[in-house]
């Protein structure tokens, strides 16, 4: 899934609507990357042989890069007029290279606030371990 | 929720619950993030994370839209307090990025025994998106701590903090809720120790 250009009306947002699925190709430099960018030097995050001393199967993604890919996720979608209000996930198994994260999402909850609408989407990222991360991201769209 | 006097452990951490957490020289006060909201960092992560939302380099599409200007992920909040490392001997320090030690129930746990740690919860609030030149600050500080609890890694303890971030004017501009479940390994249940 590449990022929208454009974000859609809220008002033809409802309800119940899914977001497109998207599935995260998770490699070592994917996990890297991210704990680098987020200036997380943990060695669970780049070594593997730290992390398999810690009783982890592999290095693993920070929950920093958890969030980055939920917020990715939610505006590749919903388009740079969204704005993201709140990310709020419960943190389940983790994510490792050779396991592709899959993401996806359902609106649960439409709300007016001023001239725009306020969602709550549901989330999940889960992949052959389980669940990663499921909670609910909270956005604004214009009307 | 009042603590349970008749656990000393638990007990012994009631001084952490509503105080800030950080070195005692800083006296509760918040810590000035290493570098300013800056354009390299945020192409740094839009790459890392493929994150192609014109709002983050796009100017001409940023400043057509709500946020009137390039903008930087807001997931990026908690990056831009995250502190300089010192890359020798993380490994030693268990992965925490310099030698800063002090009081703290994280490492109170630990001496106790609770030596497992596993991130439960993770609450991003945004008031704002930051643009390049926002000069954040952050202060953490404990919100919770639960009684002992039986879970399936072992008996221990949700330890609960709120960072919250403020700008160049002291205005909040997020938060960070984060839980972490600190856990004594010895307890799990099955390995034939203490199950109850």
């Amino acid at each position: 899934m590449s990022a929208a250009q454009t974000s859609p009306r809220g008002a033809d947002i409802a309800v119940g609507a899914a977001l497109p699925d998207w599935e995260l190709n998770v490699t070592p430099t994917v996990v890297v990357a991210g704990a680098i960018a987020s200036r997380d030097f943990m060695p669970v995050h780049h070594s593997r042989d730290y992390a398999t001393a810690q009783g982890a199967p592999d290095i693993f993604l920070n929950i920093l890069s958890t969030n980055g890919y939920v917020s990715r996720f939610i505006t590749d979608w919903a388009g740079p007029e969204a704005m993201v209000r709140k990310i709020a996930i419960r943190l389940g198994g983790p994510a490792i290279p050779g396991q592709p994260l899959r993401f996806s999402g359902e609106v649960t909850d439409r709300r007016e606030d001023g001239d725009e609408f306020v969602f709550d989407v549901a989330i999940r990222a889960a992949n052959d371990l389980g669940d990663h991360a499921t909670g609910t991201v909270t956005l604004n769209l214009p009307r | 929720m009042s603590a349970d006097v008749d656990d000393p452990v638990r007990a012994s951490l009631e001084r952490f619950v509503g105080k800030p957490l950080g070195p005692p020289e800083e006296g509760g006060e918040p810590r000035l993030a290493p570098e300013a909201v800056n354009g390299p960092m945020i192409r740094h992560w839009v790459d890392a994370f493929d994150d192609r939302n014109p709002v983050y380099e796009n100017e001409t599409t940023a400043s057509e839209g709500r946020f009137g200007g390039v903008v930087a992920p807001p997931a990026m909040l908690q990056t831009w307090t995250m502190p300089r490392p010192k890359i020798q001997g993380i490994e030693a320090r268990g992965g925490a990025p310099d030698d800063m030690t002090f009081d703290n129930p994280v490492s109170a746990l630990d001496e106790a025994g609770y030596v497992g740690a596993l991130a439960t919860n993770s609450e991003l609030e945004f008031e704002r998106y930051l643009k390049p030149g926002d000069h954040l600050r952050s202060i953490n500080v404990i919100e919770s701590i639960s009684d002992q609890k039986m879970t399936g890694l072992g008996k221990g303890y949700f330890v609960t903090w709120v960072t919250t971030y403020t700008d160049q004017d002291g205005e909040v501009v997020g938060r960070q809720l984060f839980r972490v479940l600190k856990f004594d390994p010895s307890t799990i249940p099955g390995l034939g120790g203490d199950t109850k």
